[in-house]
């Protein structure tokens, strides 16, 4: 079963609540997840934890529809309709996966410019998982 | 360097049968691969079994390959099970091929069994989806129609690839598969039943997606030199290779390009000597209608990004000069996903011995044929290529 | 040494449904003065309100989260009945873990509760600074006539000795008690209200008033001194009822009348109220903010505008901004329909 459990939710807080990145100390780029070796050059596992801005571009997203939703998202698009996940480019590089809030999904569109916000991500056992979803950024 | 050959090769039919589970399942396929060999199938000659399987369910996660081995007559040989999600069966079949290539064995069964459509709609998605990135993607709240959502419209983004040619692999799989008597769809669909079908998650929708499948898979390898003793047609290994790839989409450098084909045919063409040119049917791994258009790219078959151009050109038909998922693919023929890889091989087999059960899907003359088989959205990606 | 509000942020959720969606579900709509009211999004609760407001208020200073040495969190609506809920916002927001956080749930008066036990902080400690997040949605049952009034908003505030855009006056506060007006049981997660009409008036009006006029005598004040007063708003009548009786006008109640297009915030009224107040303010201007919390307590605290620096965005583009759902959309949203 994929049942994320409490342990591994709770170990991915830093980048799910407040968006930090790692920093390869030998070639600059900043992995976002983290990685055990450097996932650009190959030749650190050395990071500096840097704040990432939470900005970024939407390289390409799909709307997720009734019976496109995993288990654990399937109440939210019964309440709520169609809801957009997309991949989206950070300022700082790293690519990201992650829902688009706060917008019709027919106003989703590749290239448009994001910011992110702590929301709920879905509820298992009675504990809310809360993290990082992409907003339409300028408002 | 040693010859590998294939001898044998069966398969269950594929679809939903209550009455069957991974056991009985399993020594259909083997039943049938038993038929296929030409003479002096002997079950005693076979020294090792290699088992493609996700899970089934959760219900037999342990010592799978044991106890489906044991139910069809092979006790106390080796035996293993082979996970790499959707290309487990591809897996098992290179695990198979380097047994007997490193000569530890002259003979071995690779295989592969899949019981999806036991469990409640609700549990198949918790199970389906452990085979993606589960800390990001899926708790982003795809599964993989969403993820190859993510790809394909990135693709039509980048290339200009069309909605309708998504559906135009469905039609042209389904077009094939009404000839698999042992597919899971055999009928026709046209391509406004495709283009206008349910959106599961746009831009893909309910046609572009494969279904859940039962169905089980059995391919017989052996040494060179013991392959005449069971065929005077056998098929021969002509080159494999097999990849990896970043699991989470977001991680890949580029997202319209599965690296883990391109390495992985890569290694299979230059082991064969051969290039895709070469090739002269082929059984890609279709999960979802982009994934097809993917594997022509990334196995070489046409350019980056003019997929969607070369399947309206009709190569990719059969009577083209590069026909594609004859079988009808895992669009039409269904996707038991551990059974999947080797069952490819058993669709190749036949097509190179022209021996498939219908002429109207036999790809006439072929001598060269590719399997591509692919784990997820890419993370793991097994190709062979096959010759008479 | 002066001590107030160094900054403020107000997030109102842009989802709205109104009256007429009501009446035309239920026959009638039974929030006084109500003509629409905010709903949070199915993603969202007061701790993510909570954290967004949190750094709006801090970007309005602008001050780092790193500086902030007491946080105070205060909401009726809160996911967890027992946990910690103020590490949630802290570890999005970036807060210090050894700042002490509180949360304060108890009542609709916890946002005033919350601001007065952050201005205590900061009087003890001349160098610190305060953030509290007020953040509420307060939920009934669909067949309660009173959980037609209740809207979702949430206000944040920057509080210490530097950057002072409203400096605080003097504060005061009077409990009693009172029963049987808006509760929650032990093992409910819905308001309650027995509806015993004058009972509970009479409760709002006696607590609110002897902490109002207790602060107007300890300044020396006259009701008149005030440009903008902002009273607890359970609906858009009880801060007209209350003000009257202590002799303050429409004309100073006005700004602070969010409860017409947003609803009862609960806890978060009175500080999205001040919010939409200080957007309005001019430097020299008084504001008194009068809080009820039923069981029963008020908090009443006095502030002179000092300053022309206001936040981002306003209260009132936050208000206007909106997207309307029907009815059947608010019942799913509410998790209504089981």
């Amino acid at each position: 079963m994929a049942h994320v459990s409490i342990p591994m939710y709770w170990r991915t807080i830093p980048q799910r609540y407040s968006l930090v990145g790692y920093k390869c100390k030998k070639c600059g780029s900043v992995n976002f997840p983290p990685k055990g070796v450097c996932k650009y050059c190959s030749a650190s596992s050395e990071f500096e934890e840097v704040k990432l801005s939470g900005r970024g571009k939407v390289h390409t997203f799909v709307l997720i529809s009734a019976g496109g939703a995993p288990p654990e998202f399937a109440e939210q698009e019964k309440a709520g309709g169609q809801y957009p996940v997309a991949i989206v480019q950070l300022e700082e590089g790293p690519k990201v996966i992650g829902q688009i809030a706060d917008i019709n999904p027919k106003d989703v569109k590749i290239d448009m410019p994001v910011t992110t916000e702590l929301r709920k991500i879905y509820t298992e056992e009675g504990v809310i998982r809360y993290g990082f979803k992409f907003v339409p950024a300028g408002k | 360097m040693k010859k590998v050959a294939i001898v044998g090769a069966g398969q269950s039919r594929y679809g939903e049968f209550p009455e069957k589970g991974i056991k009985e399942l399993f020594f259909e396929a083997y039943s049938d691969m038993s038929k296929s060999v030409d003479k002096n199938f002997d079950p005693k000659a076979i020294e090792a079994a290699y088992i493609g399987n996700l899970g089934s369910g959760g219900f037999q996660l342990g010592n799978m390959s044991a106890l489906v081995a044991e139910y069809v007559g092979l006790s106390y040989i080796p035996t293993m099970r082979i996970e790499n999600a959707c290309a487990s069966g591809g897996y098992a079949l290179v695990a198979a091929i380097m047994d007997v290539l490193s000569g530890t064995h002259k003979v071995a069964l690779a295989g592969g069994v899949e019981k999806m459509t036991d469990v409640s709609g609700l549990k198949q998605k918790y199970w389906l989806g452990v085979s993606g990135d589960t800390e990001y993607e899926r708790l982003a709240g795809t599964t993989f129609a969403g993820l190859y959502a993510l790809i394909a419209h990135r693709h039509m983004h980048e290339f200009g690839t069309k909605r309708e040619q998504l559906s135009m692999v469905a039609v042209k799989n389904h077009k094939n598969g009404a000839q698999n008597p042992k597919a899971q769809f055999q009928r026709e669909i046209t391509l406004e039943q495709a283009v206008k079908s349910p959106i599961v998650a746009y831009p893909l929708n309910l046609f572009d997606c494969c279904s859940t499948t039962d169905g089980a898979s059995a391919v017989l390898v052996c040494d060179e030199e013991v392959a005449k003793k069971y065929t005077d047609t056998p098929i021969y290994v002509a080159g494999f290779g097999t990849s990896s790839d970043y699991l989470a989409i977001h991680d890949r450098v580029n997202t319209t390009t599965l690296e883990g084909t391109r390495k992985a045919s890569e290694r299979a063409y230059s082991m064969a000597g051969l290039g895709p040119n070469d090739i002269q049917a082929a059984e890609v791994h279709d999960c979802f209608t982009i994934a097809e258009l993917l594997a022509y790219e990334d196995l070489g078959f046409c350019k980056k990004g003019e997929a969607g151009k070369f399947l309206e050109e009709g190569h990719t038909q059969i009577g083209g000069d590069k026909p594609v998922n004859a079988s009808g693919g895992l669009k039409s023929k269904g996707h038991p996903i551990g059974s999947t890889g080797t069952g490819q091989a058993y669709e190749m087999f036949n097509q190179l011995r022209g021996t498939v059960q219908k002429p109207a899907r036999q790809v006439k003359g072929a001598e060269i044929g590719l399997i591509h088989n692919v784990g997820g959205s890419g993370g793991t990606v097994e190709v062979t290529i096959m010759r008479r | 040494m002066a001590i107030g509000i160094s900054g403020y942020g107000v997030y109102i959720p842009k989802l709205r449904i109104k009256k007429e969606d009501y009446a035309k579900a239920w026959g009638s709509f039974s929030a006084a003065g109500v003509s629409e009211k905010s709903v949070m999004g199915f993603d969202e609760d007061v701790l993510t309100a909570a954290a967004k407001v949190s750094r709006r208020a801090l970007e309005s200073v602008p001050i780092g989260p790193e500086k902030v040495t007491r946080f105070a969190l205060a909401s009726t609506t809160p996911p967890y009945v027992e946990k910690v809920l103020s590490g949630t916002v802290m570890v999005s927001v970036g807060i210090p873990n050894q700042t002490l956080s509180s949360d304060h749930t108890s009542s609709t008066r916890a946002g005033t509760e919350a601001m007065l036990s952050a201005f205590e902080h900061v009087q003890a400690n001349p160098k610190g600074v305060a953030l509290v997040a007020v953040a509420d949605a307060p939920i009934a049952s669909m067949w309660d006539s009173f959980e037609h009034a209740l809207g979702a908003g949430a206000a944040a505030y920057v509080l210490s000795s530097e950057n002072i855009v409203a400096e605080l006056e003097g504060h005061a506060s009077y409990a009693s008690e009172y029963f049987g007006e808006r509760f929650k049981p032990r093992d409910e997660s819905l308001i309650h209200d027995l509806n015993v009409k004058k009972f509970s008036e009479s409760s709002v009006i006696t607590n609110t008033t002897k902490a109002g006029n207790a602060l107007l005598k300890k300044l020396g004040r006259k009701p008149e001194e005030y440009q903008h007063v902002v009273i607890q708003q359970p609906d858009a009548r009880v801060p007209t009822t209350v003000g009257s009786r202590m002799q303050f006008t429409e004309h100073q109640l006005a700004a602070g009348m969010t409860s017409k297009v947003l609803g009862d915030l609960g806890a978060a009224s009175t500080p999205v109220s001040l919010a939409a107040a200080l957007d309005d303010a001019k430097p020299g201007d008084r504001i008194m903010v009068i809080s009820y919390g039923s069981g029963s307590g008020s908090d009443a605290l006095s502030f002179k505008v000092v300053g022309d620096r206001k936040a981002a965005p306003r209260f009132q583009a936050e208000a206007d901004q909106k997207e309307y759902i029907d009815y059947i959309k608010y019942l799913k949203l509410k998790g209504a329909i089981l």
